[in-house]
């Protein structure tokens, strides 16, 4: 009983401590819109402007049904009534930091204290907001009511479901990801007939060509620039996840396939304009020869030291792009406009016709990385990325593999440099920042490092899917970091995992040397 | 084989968006005659939503300032407006950071959207430069209040107008005043690297040589820095009488807080447009004593002190204390509606604006407002009064007097 | 020990183990002399190969170039007077001892746990908004005297508040750093390293963006007390010009310097000290001779986010202007300097720091090339070292074992 107590305590803490936190950037106030949109049963802002308090009830029992959740003690089974006392001691403790929060607040905006000077989301029409449009004191008292009944719930709701197996079950296929689903016996049958997936194929590609259509631009910008990530994490997926160099400089070959690109087509800086097919090669080749002239010096450079480093490269590109010593090179900080649209024959592309042509490239770029990885090159990189030392023994030239890894993986950050400055129509050296590096590197590193799907879902969710969260734009970066250490913690191989080539000695009898099963 | 996983996840996940993503207004063939025939086609806003202005303004982050006051003063200009036909008039601001990327981002997101009928903005020169081919492209006139640089109504765009006097004005005005009024025959020209200030400060730095000044020093700083005492001490060098800076007020306040440090002790500060504001005398104190800047006041009348009144109401800021554009920004807001609803027309329950009419009556616009009588020329230009400019005296913005002289 | 002087290998053993203090005694003449018979055997024995070559032509190429380009600027026209170098000199030293005390805290954490702490710079920030609330407070009570009915706080007792605002200011980034220790990084103690690093990257990510939502984005400028108000300061001549010391900066370099010197004696002289240079040894051992690995590296943790918040005030106070993103940029120099000095090495990260701020302020007029190009400076510089000196500066505190 005395874990329960105690685990419901920290737990009651914690979620007062986050609830409060919450309060003050304002969140609760979305959270309860959001309830507001999706129950809609609420009629409009009742009069006065004021908005209904009943979503922000509900908001408070989804807390506490949370926090009743998670004061329940996972270790050993525990009675009923142990399990129900912890919940209650965290919903008392959660809301009455809650309480006394709201109560302290509420009070000191009536008695006319503005606290927007330093923080600016408590403007008083959110506080009378928060205290329900009443007093102060039995707001609080609402909270700490609120919160005590629904982590009871919680708590009971917990205890309850830790008798079903299927919980257990289900969060194990979670652990195992889509991957998994794909290996069972069921659903691998249907993978393994030949003419069943001609016709899978057939239908993916008719899907995918009349998609654009459907979207609307907007749609299409957006799925745009996920497929222009898709390539970047491509790239970056071959430097850090196949040959384990962990560079933080990859925008640096964005930047000069971009600038490559944007140079030569555009009229302003130099007036070239030369054909846009010849300056996507033509942007590829520099971003390669970057890659080359950065590989170089800092091959043999240890983990750590050659991420500071392509952090450093990186900046000094940027910073030597935006320099007023080759602004007449690059036009400086105003960057270039008017980079020239591809064409076909004269007639210029739509926006559904780049959409295609993205798919296209994406798709060629998943076929490039999937041979790469199957071949001996991707073998050596795999070697190297386990452990250097040994794979040099066995006989593989790591240097040549390690600039072979950084040259390719510039080569798709140069393709996708020059399809981004070509569809947004300008780029800049502002377009090629840090955060960049860190989103692609996220991008690899969420979705699974060296895992080709890993890398498309891993661009569709840090890049897509925070065009749906519109509403929570504000929060979204917030999100995102939390999203980034949760997934850590939780599964740090990635959201879709690479699976690895093992060997599994014959369990029938352990000393016969060659029963050994593949498992590919 | 896992190539096939890796399609039919992109299928599951495409099919899932779909699913999820607005439906895109009906792609009908029965379009008006009008919208059929022009170039650009029609914006078309159902019945039940508002017809949207777009702006792509530095809303967060140092510039801040100008995006808040500027979205406040067109959000109430269309607020004040009583419609077109039931259908209501909305603002999207958009975030560009000040920087040309994100004029061009913001850019590409409101062609996307066919409910966008006309641009107030850009605000900054360098991403109204970045946006203009591509609002070119998509037939959306744009009417900014605040993008002074000169070379934009230069480059024969048909889309881009503007309320706000140009920099080669302000620069001729600003060598004039240093050289002839206050008699400077030394200055340092300094300039944050972008569009608008480096525009700015060429223009400057070629006037005053052209009166027969020495322009001794002449330097960039890297925006958004919290040290400039390096290259402040190599302008200081030099020994001006005055600096001269193009930029914004983010960066004049660093500059100001450590003009001594870097030995410019008792030399003038001589700002823009951009480094105008109660920002600057708010974070400055003491150290802004005697700086100059240019700012946009119209001249005293009743519809003015009627909208400071309402702004006042409305806004924790009073008109023109956070930026010097809150008049002409209300003003964009007037020839928008005006241009629009000269050329809207409803059918089908539904409002159709043709945009390469559009774009032509906001060419053509003829509107009195608040700064005065805005017409516009041939490339653009539609307000020519020139700017004012203040200084700090006590902490507050003084019209710089002729008695300077 | 054995008479006459050690067997070269097992002495050079002892060099590689610079920094942090882990050495058993210090290297007598008797080392040092078999070091460099070592290095001439090397040298020697070294295979002329293409790298190699490289590696020469490109360090003569970047000495000529330098040299020619500090000729030119000492000797040529349209030079600087030595006012305008001192102020150089001035603000590169405030700027470098910050950039040091932030330095020691990504050396101190790598040292630990090999991880590059990217949030550090978050805990920086973390540590000026308590110091600017802190200040803000002080500011708005009232301390009415006869002469001055308007004296608040701040300006009738500035030494007790500055002395608060600092220890606040260093106490809440000692606890966020704690925290994030607790939270983002001990879950992932046992991960290959990439985990803990965008773990951390996620944390810095979700605090700046926490700052930005509970603050509001527009920058803030610190109260100082008028004592040492930002600006003022004392002037000296030199070459007959007048060169103004600020306060605040001559304040921040001496308590920087303070509280390094203060780290030091920490580290080498006392029982937590001799703890942490264990746990940085191995983690195992120090486990076994009964050291509570846990503790020390949360008390690393809270060592780290002390310096940094001070660092954090002191940048508050002598450059003003604040807001969410001010850690960002300190936080990727300073963590190259450290790296520059030798990651793991405090007196190593010491230098690095002081190196780099005087890099970015001396280095773009002493090469003749436009101060925006001053973190292009800082970069190569770090690029070159790494390239001809792969552990930096003054030598990593890791032993061979561990690489």
């Amino acid at each position: 009983m005395k874990t329960s107590l105690t685990k419901g305590l920290r737990s009651g803490i914690v979620f007062g401590i986050v609830f409060i936190f919450l309060m003050l950037i304002g969140f609760i106030n979305v959270g309860a819109d959001m309830v507001g949109d999706i129950s809609s049963a609420s009629a409009a802002s009742g009069a006065g402007g004021r908005l209904p308090v009943g979503d922000l009830l509900i908001v408070i029992a989804v807390f506490g049904v949370f926090c009743g959740i998670a004061a329940r003690s996972k270790s050993e089974e525990v009675q009923w009534w142990s399990a129900l006392l912890g919940g209650l001691t965290a919903g008392i403790t959660a809301g009455l930091l809650m309480g006394v929060a709201i109560w302290l607040v509420g009070s000191l905006s009536l008695d006319g204290v503005d606290f927007r000077t330093y923080l600016p989301s408590l403007n008083p029409a959110s506080i009378q907001y928060l205290t329900f449009y009443s007093y102060p004191q039995s707001a609080g008292l609402t909270y700490l009511m609120y919160m005590a009944i629904f982590s009871v719930a919680g708590a009971a709701l917990a205890w309850l479901l830790s008798f079903r197996d299927w919980l257990a079950k289900s969060w194990n296929s979670c652990k195992t990801g889509l991957g998994g689903w794909f290996e069972k016996k069921d659903v691998s049958r249907i993978f393994s007939n030949q003419w069943l997936m001609i016709v899978v194929f057939l239908a993916a590609g008719i899907l995918l060509y009349f998609l654009p259509l459907a979207w609307g631009s907007y749609w299409n910008y957006i799925m745009g620039t996920v497929a222009i990530y898709i390539l970047l994490g491509l790239g970056l997926n071959i430097i850090v996840g196949y040959s384990g160099q962990l560079v933080l400089g990859y925008v640096a070959f964005f930047a000069t396939g971009a600038y490559t690109f944007a140079l030569l087509t555009a009229p302003t800086p130099h007036g070239i304009e030369m054909n846009l097919w010849l300056a996507v090669g033509l942007s590829i080749l520099v971003s390669t020869l970057t890659g080359l002239l950065l590989g170089l010096p800092i091959l043999n450079l240890r983990g750590d030291y050659l991420a500071i480093v392509t952090l450093g490269f990186g900046e000094i590109v940027r910073i030597l792009i935006r320099s007023d010593l080759l602004t007449s090179l690059t036009n400086g900080p105003k960057g270039v406009t008017s980079v020239g649209q591809p064409n076909l024959f004269g007639s210029p592309f739509s926006d559904v016709n780049f959409m295609h042509l993205l798919m296209l490239l994406v798709l060629i770029g998943l076929f490039i990385a999937k041979r790469l990885k199957d071949s001996n090159t991707g073998r050596a990189w795999i070697a190297i990325r386990e452990d250097q030392t040994v794979a040099q023994a066995t006989g593989i030239n790591t240097f040549k593999h390690k600039i072979l890894a950084l040259l390719l993986g510039a080569a798709f950050a140069g393709l996708a440099g020059a399809l981004f400055a070509s569809r947004n129509q300008f780029t800049g050296p502002e377009d090629f920042t840090l955060m960049v590096s860190v989103n692609v590197l996220c991008i690899v590193i969420v979705g699974g490092m060296g895992s080709l799907p890993g890398v498309v879902l891993g661009a569709f969710v840090l890049k897509g899917i925070p065009e749906l969260l519109r509403e929570m734009a504000d929060y979204r970066l917030l999100v995102f970091g939390a999203l980034l250490v949760v997934m850590m913690i939780v599964r740090p191989e990635g959201l879709w995992p690479a699976r690895r080539v093992r060997f599994k000695r014959s369990h029938a009898d352990p000393d016969r040397q060659d029963a050994v099963e593949v498992e590919v | 084989m896992k190539f096939k996983n890796i399609l039919v996840l992109m299928i599951v996940f495409v099919l899932a968006l779909s699913a999820c993503a607005p439906k895109p207004a009906e792609v009908s063939d029965d379009l008006p005659a009008a919208c059929q025939e022009d170039a650009f086609g029609c914006a078309v806003i159902p019945a039940g939503e508002t017809i949207k202005i777009g702006m792509g303004a530095p809303m967060l982050g140092d510039y801040s300032m100008f995006g808040i006051d500027i979205s406040q003063a067109v959000a109430l200009a269309l607020e004040h407006d009583d419609g077109f036909e039931g259908w209501t008039y909305e603002l999207i601001a958009e975030d560009t950071g000040g920087a040309p990327e994100g004029g061009a981002a913001v850019a590409n997101k409101m062609v996307t959207d066919p409910t966008v009928a006309a641009i107030a903005g850009h605000i900054f020169s360098g991403s109204t430069d970045a946006a203009m081919p591509i609002y070119e492209k998509a037939g959306l006139p744009m009417m900014s209040p605040s993008a002074t640089n000169p070379d934009l109504t230069t480059k024969g765009s048909t889309v881009f107008n503007r309320l706000a006097f140009t920099d080669a004005a302000q620069g001729a005005a600003a060598a004039d005043l240093l050289f002839n009024a206050l008699g400077f025959t030394k200055i340092a020209v300094m300039h944050d690297g972008g569009t608008y200030g480096q525009g700015l400060a060429d223009v400057v730095k070629a006037a005053f040589e052209e009166m027969g000044g020495e322009v001794v020093g002449y330097e960039a700083v890297t925006p958004g820095e919290a040290d400039y005492v390096a290259p402040l001490s190599a302008v200081a060098a030099g020994e001006p009488e005055a600096v001269y800076f193009g930029g914004y007020a983010a960066e004049g306040i660093v500059m100001m807080n450590q003009w001594s440090q870097a030995g410019l002790d008792g030399v003038l500060f001589f700002g823009c447009d951009g480094t105008f504001g109660v920002e600057f005398t708010d974070k400055t104190g003491a150290n802004g004593e005697g700086a100059i800047a240019a700012s946009l006041v119209p001249p005293d009348s009743e519809e003015k002190a009627a909208f400071d009144a309402a702004y006042a109401a409305k806004f924790p800021t009073k008109a023109g204390e956070l930026s010097a554009f809150t008049w002409s920004s209300y003003d964009t807001g007037g020839v928008l509606i005006a241009a629009i609803e000269s050329v809207a027309f409803v059918e089908d329950g539904k409002l159709f604006i043709p945009r390469g009419a559009l774009v032509e009556a906001v060419r053509n616009s003829d509107y009195v407002g608040l700064t005065g009588l805005i017409k516009c020329d041939a490339i653009g230009e539609c307000n020519a009064s020139g700017p004012a400019f203040y200084q700090v005296v006590d902490g507050e913005w003084v019209p710089l007097a002729a008695a300077e002289e | 020990m054995a008479s006459g002087y050690p067997l070269p290998q097992q002495k050079s053993k002892l060099l590689l183990h610079k920094g942090w203090g882990s050495e058993v005694t210090s290297p007598s003449f008797h080392v040092y002399r078999s070091e460099i018979i070592l290095m001439i055997n090397k040298l020697k024995n070294q295979r002329l190969t293409l790298g190699l070559i490289l590696r020469l032509l490109l360090g003569l190429a970047v000495v000529i170039y330098l040299g020619w380009r500090i000729y030119q600027t000492a000797f040529g026209e349209g030079t600087y007077g030595p006012d305008t170098w001192m102020r150089f000199l001035i603000t590169g030293l405030v700027i470098g001892g910050m950039y040091a005390l932030i330095a020691i805290g990504y050396t101190l954490v790598y040292g630990i746990l090999f991880m590059i702490n990217f949030a550090h710079g978050e805990v920086m920030m973390l540590g000026t908004f308590a110091g600017y609330f802190v200040l803000e407070a002080f500011a708005a009570i009232p301390a009415p005297t006869v002469a001055n009915p308007d004296l608040n706080f701040l300006n009738a007792q500035p030494v007790i508040a500055l002395v608060l605002t600092f220890l606040v200011g260093a106490g809440f980034s000692a606890l966020m750093g704690y925290m994030l220790e607790k939270i983002a990084y001990r879950p992932l103690r046992g991960a290959p390293r990439l985990i803990p690093l965008i773990s951390a990257i996620g944390a810095s990510i979700f605090l700046q963006n926490a700052a930005q939502l509970l603050f509001g984005p527009q920058r803030r400028q610190y109260l100082n007390p008028d004592f040492l108000w930002r600006g003022t300061g004392w002037m000296i001549l030199v070459g007959g010009k007048e060169v103004m010391l600020t306060y605040t900066g001559v304040f921040s370099f001496v308590l920087s310097i303070l509280l390094m010197i203060g780290l030091f004696i920490m580290v080498k002289k006392t029982k937590l000290g001799k703890s942490m240079r264990a746990v940085a040894e191995n983690k195992q051992a120090a486990a076994l001779m009964g050291i509570d690995v846990d503790s020390v590296i949360s008390k690393t943790f809270i060592i780290s986010g002390i310096l940094a918040g001070a660092a954090g005030v002191m940048w508050g106070l002598h450059n003003g202007l604040f807001n969410h993103f001010v850690g960002f940029l300190p936080g990727i120099k300073a963590f190259t300097a450290a790296v520059l000095g030798g990651i793991g090495n405090i007196p190593g990260a010491m230098m690095g720091g002081m190196l780099l701020g005087l890099l970015e302020s001396i280095g773009p007029a002493l090469l003749g090339i436009d101060f925006q190009l001053k973190d292009v400076i800082a970069f190569t510089i770090l690029i070159l070292v790494l390239i001809f000196r792969p552990s930096g500066l003054l030598g990593e505190a890791l032993s061979e074992e561990k690489v």
